[in-house]
């Protein structure tokens, strides 16, 4: 292994959950039809030549430790704006921006937190009264137009409720229960691949060695 | 937070995935070695990005395997120092505070970067601040009365700053014994760690600065101390 380049680009939190969303999906997809081939040569009286409880040869298995990046979870958790943003709209904001002299980290980071209130900006630029003046509130309504309107908007208002909603979020979050990825077990997706697990690890073994002698 | 790294490697294709088109063996290969690991100076590793190059397979003296060389992006976590992260407060002691994002446990905020006066309630094992107030040691900070204290609970989301980012390689080796008696071993450090603040406008618990333009204010804090 040799490192060559240790940091080539910065990825916003948005490209890395899109990512990991596919890897998943492609997962699941993988190991659908893996179950369907399965089944259809069970149907079939076993001729196959596949060895029963294999993996079938043209499937690639997924690595399990890819599996347990937990990353999903944190980065469409209800404190994260990804939910409300999406590739158009953060294109938009990169280049409403851009007239801004801002540093690329500073970007990045309005990016990924979307800052919707002035205390937020602070934290993220330096100097920014020097710096920016005026322009702070122009940034702040860019950012509040380009979240999409979601039920999770509805959770960050302005003032006077922030107190009951706050203590809400933060329990959900400490649920850590599916809730976090609705658009994975929407359709009973997890069940599937639990399913398939179990079918994997319970018969194969024997199998396997039943072939090898042949 | 996520960096983009650019690496070489030398991958081997087991003959059982010559089935599968080659650029998805090698990926499916290269996460198996690289994903939820830590590399020395790099970061976490995630998970393969794309391909940039990849060599013809060989086939070398000794196995079937097909050895490619290839170079390849990795999405590596690696939040840069003054980044700000959002965090959910894992656990605390007297010396710090423990963050966890789920998939990264090792950040840590130490007492010197809590915003001043504050201090560690053993009771609720709990750091809170005192906002606007003149005492500094602890023993007449844990005096006042406990609805003036801003508290920071386990399972609240903090936004802090990275301060700085340590990395260790610490080799297992055979217990050491010293005359006679086994040497008692330091407790393994991980891997990599992150040091963070939060003592700055705009850092700690979200619900702190939710809706309000000034820090200090009074009526967030009925909220936040409870009574246990």
């Amino acid at each position: 292994m040799e490192v060559l380049n240790p940091s080539s680009a910065l990825l916003s939190n948005y490209e890395v959950l899109t990512l990991l969303r596919e890897l998943e999906s492609d997962h699941i997809n993988r190991t659908r039809i893996a179950l369907r081939v399965k089944k259809e040569e069970e149907a079939a009286g076993g001729t196959s030549s596949i060895v029963p409880g294999a993996k079938h040869p043209a499937m690639v298995e997924t690595s399990e430790n890819l599996r347990t990046i937990q990353a999903i979870q944190y980065l469409s958790a209800p404190h994260q704006p990804t939910s409300m943003q999406t590739p158009e709209s953060i294109t938009k904001l990169t280049k409403a921006l851009a007239k801004y002299d801002l540093t690329k980290a500073e970007k990045l980071q309005i990016i990924n937190l979307a800052p919707t209130q002035p205390v937020e900006l602070y934290v993220i630029i330096e100097e920014l009264e020097d710096r920016l003046g005026e322009s702070m509130n122009e940034i702040l309504t860019l950012v509040g137009s380009s979240l999409s309107e979601s039920p999770l908007a509805s959770q960050t208002p302005p003032d006077t409720l922030a107190l009951p909603t706050s203590r809400v979020k933060a329990n959900e979050f400490d649920d850590d229960d599916p809730l976090h990825y609705p658009d994975m077990d929407a359709d009973g997706d997890i069940d599937m691949e639990e399913h398939f697990d179990d079918t994997g690890e319970g018969a194969g073994i024997e199998g396997d060695l039943d072939v090898e002698e042949d | 937070m996520y960096q983009l790294a650019i690496l070489k490697e030398t991958t081997a294709i087991h003959p059982a995935n010559f089935g599968v088109p080659p650029e998805q063996a090698i990926i499916a290969e290269l996460n198996k070695k690289y994903a939820n690991r830590v590399l020395h100076g790099l970061g976490l590793c995630v998970c393969v990005f794309d391909l940039t190059e990849v060599g013809e397979g060989k086939v070398r003296y000794g196995d079937g395997c097909l050895w490619y060389k290839v170079i390849f992006r990795l999405v590596v976590f690696r939040p840069f120092v003054s980044e700000v992260i959002l965090g959910k407060v894992k656990s605390s002691d007297e010396e710090s505070i423990r963050l966890s994002l789920g998939f990264f446990d090792d950040i840590y905020i130490p007492a010197i970067y809590l915003p001043q006066p504050s201090t560690f309630d053993p009771n609720e094992r709990a750091h809170f601040w005192l906002p606007e107030s003149d005492l500094t040691k602890p023993h007449e900070l844990l005096d006042t009365p406990t609805a003036e204290r801003m508290y920071i609970d386990t399972g609240e989301i903090l936004r802090v700053r990275v301060e700085s980012d340590e990395f260790y390689d610490d080799e297992p080796g055979p217990p050491k014994a010293l005359e006679g008696v086994q040497v008692e071993r330091e407790a393994r450090r991980a891997p990599y760690s992150i040091i963070c603040s939060i003592a700055e406008q705009g850092l700690g618990p979200t619900a702190w600065w939710k809706g309000e333009p000034v820090p200090e204010g009074d009526e967030m804090m009925v909220g936040d101390t409870e009574e246990g």
